[in-house]
């Protein structure tokens, strides 16, 4: 292959950080040099190569040979390139990233794409709790970008997401979408209860009508424009376009929030 | 140069910069689609009295839109971009917001951008959704009907205007017959519309006038009711001239339809009653787009 491969040397002993060890921070780098970066492992600060065989030549494309979810902040303020993992990854996985590819072969813990602005995340498990939410003490999540999982969602999916497209092809944990300001998820299996609590704007694509809190209005179903257009620049998203008509549910009212959820009418 | 017994006369067409933008407008059916593109472009047929140069560039199948309805593309050309800018919403406002079921879609991607939904959301009164997809974002504004689905912004193109070819022949019905083959002809060409009614000019116009404020007159070399009183461009046996007008997103567009045109006018030929393809110039003096009419004829399929 292409790049750099990392294969890990054993189990790591404590939790790994991965932030900031990007393609495009990799990429002008000599293989020596690489060796030696320094990474987070528990308490002390280690050269990669005490972790991992490296193999390869930089050239902007990054691979994790055999993942482990005591490895945390994978492609996390990823600026472009491609960075695969082929296994799980802990928390903070592409957190803060803003442009590039993060493919994810396995599961993901916590804070998956946290506060994204830019790029794709592809995972192929299941997602922990607040996949494209904002950090603790932040206020907006996601902004830009795609975070596409093919598994289930935990808890608080998309909270305070501000902007971009969530696609989740299972279910969705409890509190989908609090406090949502902007952008769009979608979910293929169930929600969890409370979704949508708090929501000021955006929109949750559903396959029926979830428990939603007392804030939402059923407004009725429609015939949307957008639903095709959506459909057409989402090839992902390209069932909307059988749905026919929408049911338009909004809220979260007692917020004043226009927020809404869309699902087959 | 002959054609079929027409005469190409050894002249130019002279045109001018324009800056132009195209909008994909769909609909739930292709007559909705044309009521909208139809209205949106209508008065829009010479910058000079309506501020902009417009009309349906072609229809579109639903495979060819955005949201997979059919639509037509339409082109918009202004002498500026600051007047673009101006016209664009103002259009889409009145013309294509207010019409049934109708969305509306860039149909340029590059050059500076000219708003659409990024001036107009405002109607919605607060209760506008924006949504953005990767690069590109797009509002819904509620209307009584539903929603109104419109992109934020358009591109825009540095054109060409006022590309043109005069079809001298014997009689009204001559010019007529020659006109409408090369108006449909041309519709088949990429890039390019014809905004007078029907894509066919009569009332041809030189620069100036006897009266003062007038930018342009009745083009008199061309009038055969005053032939004999005035200076004519008009050889005996012409009884009519009609003029086609073409504005384009790019030279080579402007002259492939110049071409297409001339071709399917003297189809028609003289025994149709055509007797000449002349053109309107200014003596090249003031536009820097020359449309050589032998040169086009003479090069199959490519421009000048």
């Amino acid at each position: 292959m292409s790049g750099v491969s990392l294969k890990p040397r054993a189990p790591f002993e404590a939790r790994v950080d991965f932030s900031g060890i990007t393609p495009a921070v990799t990429g002008p780098l000599t293989l020596r040099e690489l060796e030696h970066l320094a990474v987070p492992h528990g308490t002390r600060s280690v050269p990669l190569a005490e972790l991992f065989f490296i193999e390869g030549a930089p050239d902007g494309v990054l691979l994790i040979e055999i993942g482990d979810a005591r490895l945390d902040g994978v492609g996390a303020g990823m600026l472009e390139g491609e960075l695969i993992v082929d296994g799980p990854v802990g928390a903070w996985a592409g957190r803060g990233m803003a442009g590039g590819i993060l493919r994810i072969a396995g599961t993901a813990g916590d804070f998956l794409g946290a506060e994204l602005s830019g790029g794709r995340i592809e995972l192929a498990g299941d997602a922990g709790a607040h996949a494209g939410a904002a950090s603790s003490g932040s206020r907006r999540g996601m902004s830009g970008g795609v975070i596409k999982i093919s598994g289930h969602a935990g808890a608080r999916a998309a909270e305070r997401q501000r902007g971009g497209l969530i696609l989740i092809d299972g279910d969705a944990g409890e509190g989908l979408a609090t406090d949502m300001i902007a952008g769009t998820v979608s979910v293929g299996g169930a929600i969890g209860p409370l979704a949508g609590r708090g929501m000021k704007r955006g929109t949750i694509l559903a396959t029926s009508v979830p428990a939603l809190p007392a804030g939402f209005v059923d407004t009725g179903a429609h015939e949307l424009v957008a639903l095709a257009l959506l459909a057409r620049r989402v090839p992902e998203l390209a069932r909307l376009k059988d749905w026919g008509s929408a049911r338009r549910l909004v809220g979260d009212t007692l917020l004043g929030g226009q927020g809404e959820v869309l699902a087959p009418g | 140069m002959i054609i079929n017994g027409v005469e190409i006369r050894d002249t130019f067409a002279e045109a001018f910069p324009m800056v132009g933008t195209r909008l994909i407008v769909t609909a739930d059916t292709p007559e909705w689609a044309l009521i909208a593109g139809r209205t949106t472009t209508g008065f829009a047929t010479s910058v000079i009295g309506c501020g902009c140069e417009a009309a349906i560039e072609r229809t579109l199948s639903a495979e060819e839109t955005p949201d997979g309805r059919p639509g037509v593309s339409l082109l918009i050309f202004a002498m500026d971009f600051g007047s673009l800018k101006k016209v664009v919403p103002l259009r889409l406002g009145q013309c294509v917001l207010t019409c049934p079921t109708t969305a509306c879609y860039a149909g340029i991607e590059t050059g500076k951008r000219v708003p659409l939904a990024k001036t107009i959301r405002y109607f919605a009164d607060g209760h506008q959704i924006s949504k953005k997809i990767g690069n590109k974002r797009f509002w819904r504004l509620p209307v009584m009907e539903g929603e109104f689905v419109c992109d934020e912004d358009t591109g825009s193109v540095e054109g060409v205007g006022g590309g043109n070819f005069l079809i001298l022949a014997r009689s009204r019905g001559a010019a007529l017959k020659a006109a409408e083959a090369a108006v449909a002809a041309m519709g088949k060409v990429e890039g390019i519309i014809l905004p007078f009614p029907g894509g066919v000019v009569r009332s041809g116009s030189k620069v100036g006038s006897k009266y003062k404020g007038l930018f342009a007159s009745s083009n008199d070399a061309y009038c055969p009711t005053l032939r004999g009183t005035r200076p004519s461009a008009l050889p005996p046996e012409v009884g009519s001239v009609l003029e086609i007008v073409i504005d384009g997103v790019s030279f080579a567009a402007v002259a492939e339809a110049t071409r297409v045109g001339i071709q399917a006018a003297c189809a028609v030929g003289q025994e149709g009653g055509v007797v000449a393809i002349d053109a309107g110039n200014y003596g090249g003096n003031l536009g820097p787009f020359h449309f050589k009419l032998r040169e086009i004829m003479g090069t199959e399929g490519g421009a000048a």
